[in-house]
C-alpha cells in the first residue's frame, strides 16, 4: 500500500487538517465550528479563507456551525491568514477560523483556530476545543438568537496602514525597489499589489490570480522558486519572494538568482530586527544554527519551543520574547501582532535592504551559513511512535534532547527527527558547516527509520 | 397535549425545530445525500424569510458543494418560483428551505427533482436510503464548484403566470388590493406582481424579516388584521399568503375571510368555464369542487395528501386545474405546483371578466360547511383506532383508506380522519351541505375516537 493513499486527517489543538473529498467532510468541519462557537461562548468570530476551490464548501460548513451556536460572523472572504489574525483584534472579536492548509498541496484544506488576541489557540485553549468537540455537546441556539453573517470589505487598507506605520516606510519608498512576488495563486494574490504600492515598490507579479489553482506546491522552498529565479536577473529585480497559500510563510530569491532556503528568512529578519529591539528569541529544535549565532552576536537568549505555530506563539507570549520564527519561513513580531506574517517578514527585509543600502545577496553573504538537509519519510500514523522510539534508542549514547522528537547535537552537526503534526510524515533535518557531514548524518537517521517502517 | 418528536424525516423532506433537532450537521448530511441522488449539476437553493434561513442555507451549500453540485443561490424566494425555475432551467434539482405554514421556530428542507416537482414517494425513499447508508459521492478539490447567485428568483415564474392570464382585462379594472405576506417570502414579490396587473396595492406584514406577526397558516382566525384593513381601505379584495407563498386565502370586499377552501373552488370554477378538463384535488379538499365540476361535466380525481401526489395525478390525467383545499391552487398549464400568485391572478381575472365583487362570486358557489376538530390520541393506539373505525363504518358508507380514513355518505357528507404527525392527536375534517350535519358528524366521531384512544 502506498502510504500516500492513507486516509489523512490531522487534528491538533491549533486546528484540523485533512484531504477534501476523503477525511475533511462538511460534517466534521461543522462539528469543529460548533465546538469553536461553543468555546467562544457565542462571541464574534472572524472567518476568512485562502483561494483553494474547496474553500467555499469549507466556509459554508464553518458558517453553518458558527451561526447555529449563536456566533455573529464577520466574513472577510478570501484573505491571508495574518490579516485574518490582525482583524480579530481590530474588530475586538472573540476569535477567528482561518480556512487554509497553508503549505499543503491543493488536495488539502484546514481550519486554523485563532484566539481573541489574534494568535493560534495556545495548547490549553486548543485542548478545550477538542474536549468540546469530542463531547459533542454544542450550544444550540433557538431560531431567534442565531448568529448573522456580515461581509466585510476594505479592511486591507487598515492592515497596510498599520504595517507601514510599524516600519520606516519612507526609507523603503525612497529605495524604489523592484520586487518579484510569487503568490502561488493563493490568498495573497492580488493583495501583493497593494502591499508593494504602499511601500513604493515596483511589483513584478507571478501567479497572482486568486483562483486556487496552484502552479506548484504552495510551500516556500527553493524547488518551488524556479519561476522567480529564471526571471530575476533579466528583469533586474532587487529581490524575489515566494509565499505559501495563506501568506504565513515566505522564502527569498536573491538579485543574482539564488533560491535561498526558507531557513534563512527568519535569520535575516532577526539580524535586522535585533538592532531595533533586543530580548528573548523563540526558535525551535528544527531551526538553523544561524539563529543562535546571530542571537549571540546581539547578546539575546534563544528559547527553543516545540515545532508548530501554536507552540511557538505560545512560548513567545510566555517568555515575553521580542520575535519568534521557524525554519519553515515564518516570522512573528509580537509588538506588531502575535502571528506568523509573511507581509511583515517581507517588509522587514525590504527595510533592512533600504536602511543598510545593500543588495539582498550581500546581506545573505554576511550571515553565518550552514548546509541543511531536510528530508521527509512517509510513515503510517500508527507506526510514528515506534519509529521515534527506535530513533531515540539508537541515539541514546549521544544524550539526545527529547522535548520534541529526537534532537542530537554534535560539535560539527546537529540532527532533529520528529513526527510532522500536519501530515503522516517523519521529518529529518540535519545541519552542518560541511555539506557531506549533514548528508551523512541525515542518511544515518533515515536508515534507522526505514528499518522500522 | 404531548408533542411528538420535533424532527420529521419523511417523504416530504426533513422538518424540525432549530436549536433542538434540526442541526446544521443533519441539514448538511441530507444535502450531501440529495446531491448524491441528483448527481453533480446545478441545484437551485431558495428560502423563506425565517431567521434560521441563513444558517440552514450555509449548511445546504456545504453539503451540495462537498458532492460536486453547483448551488444556485436565489435567496429569499416563493416556493412556486423555485419549482418553476428548476423546471425551466437546466438545474438537476432544488432545495427549498422553508417550513411553509409551520410556526417560526421550525424550518425544513424540501427536495425538488429536475422536473420542478417535489420528490415523489419512490424518489424520496431512495434519497432516504442514500442518507441512511451514508454513501455520499464526495469529490476532491478539483471537482469543487463555487456558489452562483441568481438575483431574480421570480423571473421564469412571473413570465409564465402573466402569459397565462388576460392581463389587459385585469388591468382595466384597477383593483384595489390589500395583501398580507406574513413577513414571508411573498413580502416583496407580491406587490411587484399585483402592480403588473394594474392594481393599487396596500401591503401589511410585508417586511421580509421572518418575524411572523401572525400564525403563517392563512386560516380565517389568523388573518383578522387583513380583514380589518380591507374594510378600512375599502379595497376590492384581500389576499393572505403563508410564509413560502404557495397557499392563498381570500378576503371579500366587505372584509370577510371567505375560507381557504374557497380559494381552490373559485379557481376551479373560473378555469373550467374557459376550458373543460379533469380536476385533481386531494382527499381533504371541499366537495364544492365536485359540485362545480359536475356543472361542467368534468371528472374529479382525488389523491392522497401531499402536493406531489396531486401534481403527479394532474400530469397523468391531463388535468386543467386542481390543488388543495388549504388554499393551494395548481394550474398545470403553468406548472403543477401550489402557487398563490396564479391563484391571485385567476380570481382577479374572474372578477374582471364578470364585473362583479368577491362576495357575489362566492354567493354563486354551491354551499358546503366544513368543521375541523382535533382529538387526543396517542401514537400507540392510532392505528388500531383507525382499523376499528374502518370496520365499523365500511357497510353504510364509502370508505377510502389511501390516506387515513375518509368516509363519504350517499348525501355527499364526508368525514376525513388522520393521525397528526406533529402532535399526538387525530385530525378530523367533516363537510356537509348542512352545517348542522357537519357538526353532528364531527361530534359523533370525536366521541367514538375518544372511546377508542
Amino acid at each position: 500500500m502506498n502510504d500516500r493513499d492513507l486516509r489523512q486527517l490531522r487534528i491538533s489543538p491549533a486546528g484540523v487538517r485533512g484531504i477534501v473529498g476523503q477525511t475533511l467532510t462538511p460534517e466534521l468541519i461543522t462539528d469543529f465550528a460548533c465546538a469553536f462557537g461553543t468555546y467562544v461562548e457565542c462571541g464574534l468570530v472572524v472567518v476568512g479563507r485562502d483561494t483553494r476551490t474547496s474553500g467555499e464548501m469549507v466556509k459554508a460548513s464553518v458558517l453553518a456551525g458558527l451561526l447555529s451556536t449563536g456566533c455573529p460572523v464577520v466574513d472577510l472572504g478570501i484573505c491571508p491568514t495574518p490579516i485574518i489574525q490582525f482583524m480579530v483584534r481590530e474588530l475586538s472579536a472573540s476569535g477567528a477560523i482561518a480556512i487554509s492548509a497553508g503549505h499543503n498541496d491543493a488536495r488539502w484544506n484546514a481550519l486554523g483556530f485563532i484566539n481573541s488576541s489574534g494568535a493560534h489557540l495556545n495548547p490549553y485553549q486548543g485542548e478545550e476545543v477538542l474536549d468540546i468537540y469530542h463531547s459533542g455537546e454544542f450550544v444550540k441556539r433557538p431560531w431567534d438568537s442565531l448568529g448573522k453573517v456580515e461581509r466585510k470589505e476594505g479592511y486591507l487598507r487598515t492592515y497596510l496602514d498599520r504595517l507601514c506605520s510599524f516600519l520606516d516606510a519612507d526609507a523603503i519608498r525612497a529605495a524604489g525597489f523592484k520586487v518579484i512576488v510569487d503568490a502561488c495563486n493563493g490568498a495573497a494574490a492580488g493583495i501583493v499589489d497593494c502591499f508593494c504600492d504602499s511601500l513604493g515598490c515596483q511589483l513584478i507579479p507571478i501567479n497572482n490570480e486568486p483562483n486556487g489553482r496552484f502552479p506548484h506546491d504552495p510551500e516556500p522552498r527553493p524547488r518551488n522558486a524556479s519561476a522567480i529565479a529564471s526571471i530575476i536577473k533579466p528583469v533586474k529585480a532587487d529581490i524575489g519572494f515566494l509565499l505559501s497559500s495563506d501568506a504565513g510563510r515566505v522564502s527569498i530569491v536573491t538579485d543574482i538568482g539564488e533560491t535561498v532556503s526558507e531557513e534563512y528568512t527568519f535569520p535575516l529578519v532577526l539580524e535586522h530586527f535585533l538592532n531595533r529591539k533586543k530580548g528573548p528569541i523563540i526558535s525551535n529544535f528544527s531551526t538553523t544554527k544561524t539563529v543562535d549565532d546571530i542571537a549571540r552576536r546581539y547578546g539575546c537568549p534563544v528559547i527553543e519551543s516545540q515545532v508548530g505555530q501554536s507552540h511557538s506563539l505560545h512560548a513567545m507570549t510566555m517568555e515575553d520574547a521580542v520575535i519568534a520564527g521557524e525554519g519553515s519561513g515564518t516570522v512573528a513580531v509580537p509588538e506588531f501582532q502575535p502571528a506568523f506574517d509573511a507581509f511583515l517578514a517581507m517588509a522587514l527585509i525590504l527595510e533592512m535592504m533600504a536602511v543598510r543600502q545593500k543588495k539582498i545577496s550581500e546581506l545573505l553573504n554576511e550571515l553565518p551559513r550552514y548546509h541543511i538537509v531536510k528530508e521527509k519519510i512517509y510513515c503510517p500514523p500508527e507506526k510514528v511512535h515506534s519509529v521515534i522510539a527506535e530513533v531515540r534508542k539508537e541515539y541514546l549514547r549521544e544524550r539526545p534532547d527529547l522535548t520534541d522528537g529526537v534532537r542530537v547535537d554534535w560539535q560539527d552537526c546537529w540532527i532533529h527527527v520528529r513526527a510532522s503534526t500536519t501530515e503522516p510524515l517523519i521529518r529529518v533535518i540535519a545541519e552542518s558547516k560541511d555539506e557531506q557531514t549533514a548528508r551523512e548524518r541525515a542518511d544515518q537517521a533515515i536508515s534507522i527509520i526505514s528499518r522500522v517502517i | 397535549m404531548p408533542r411528538r418528536s420535533s424532527l420529521k424525516v419523511g417523504i416530504s423532506g426533513i422538518r424540525g425545530i432549530v436549536g433542538e433537532t434540526l442541526t446544521p450537521q443533519l441539514v448538511t448530511t441530507f444535502s450531501e445525500a440529495f446531491g448524491t441522488f441528483v448527481g453533480p449539476g446545478s441545484v437551485i437553493v431558495g428560502r423563506d424569510t425565517r431567521l434560521s434561513g441563513e444558517m440552514m442555507k450555509n449548511a445546504v451549500f456545504a453539503g451540495l458543494l462537498a458532492v460536486g453540485c453547483k448551488p444556485i443561490d436565489v435567496g429569499i424566494s416563493p416556493v412556486p418560483s423555485i419549482l418553476i425555475k428548476t423546471n425551466r432551467t437546466d438545474a438537476v434539482g432544488a432545495i427549498a428551505i422553508t417550513a411553509s405554514h409551520n410556526p417560526v421556530q421550525w424550518n425544513a428542507l424540501k427536495f425538488v427533482g429536475g422536473n420542478g416537482l417535489f420528490l415523489n414517494r419512490y424518489e424520496a425513499q431512495e434519497l432516504l436510503d442514500t442518507y441512511h447508508q451514508s454513501e455520499f459521492a464526495l469529490v476532491e478539490t478539483d471537482a469543487h464548484k463555487a456558489v452562483a447567485r441568481d438575483d431574480d428568483p421570480v423571473r421564469e415564474h412571473f413570465a409564465a403566470v402573466l402569459s397565462y392570464l388576460d392581463v389587459e382585462t385585469i388591468r382595466k379594472r384597477n383593483f384595489k388590493v390589500v395583501f398580507d405576506s406574513c413577513n414571508g417570502a411573498g413580502s416583496t414579490f407580491t406587490p411587484r406582481f399585483l402592480e403588473m396587473l394594474g392594481c393599487e396595492v396596500v401591503g401589511i406584514n410585508n417586511v421580509p424579516d421572518g418575524l411572523f406577526p401572525r400564525n403563517p397558516e392563512p386560516k380565517p382566525e389568523n388573518i383578522t388584521q387583513l380583514c380589518e384593513t380591507v374594510k378600512a381601505e375599502q379595497a376590492d379584495i384581500g389576499f393572505a399568503q403563508d410564509a413560502d407563498a404557495d397557499r392563498l386565502a381570500i378576503v371579500d370586499e366587505q372584509g370577510r375571510a371567505i375560507g381557504e377552501e374557497l380559494t381552490v373552488s373559485l379557481a376551479v370554477k373560473h378555469v373550467l368555464s374557459r376550458k373543460r378538463g379533469p380536476v385533481v384535488v386531494n382527499l381533504s379538499t371541499t366537495a364544492i369542487v365536485d359540485r362545480i365540476a359536475e356543472e361542467f361535466d368534468c371528472p374529479v380525481i382525488r389523491t392522497r395528501i401531499g402536493e406531489v401526489n396531486v401534481a403527479e395525478a394532474m400530469i397523468a390525467h391531463r388535468a386543467v386545474i386542481g390543488g388543495e383545499g388549504n388554499g393551494g391552487v395548481m394550474v398545470p398549464a403553468i406548472h403543477p405546483c401550489r402557487d398563490s400568485f396564479v391563484g391571485m391572478g385567476i380570481v382577479l381575472q374572474s372578477l374582471a371578466e364578470n364585473g362583479n365583487t368577491v362576495s357575489e362570486l362566492v354567493a354563486e358557489l354551491p354551499r358546503c360547511f366544513m368543521v375541523k376538530e382535533t382529538v387526543d390520541c396517542s401514537t400507540e393506539v392510532a392505528h388500531s383506532a383507525m382499523t376499528s373505525l374502518r370496520k365499523k363504518h365500511m357497510r353504510d358508507a364509502q370508505v377510502d383508506t389511501r390516506d387515513g380514513l375518509k368516509i363519504t355518505y350517499p348525501d355527499g357528507s364526508w368525514i376525513h380522519i388522520r393521525p397528526s404527525n406533529t402532535e399526538a392527536v387525530m385530525r378530523l375534517a367533516a363537510e356537509s351541505p348542512s352545517a348542522e350535519k357537519a357538526r353532528d358528524l364531527t361530534r359523533r366521531f370525536t366521541e367514538e375516537i375518544s372511546s377508542l384512544c
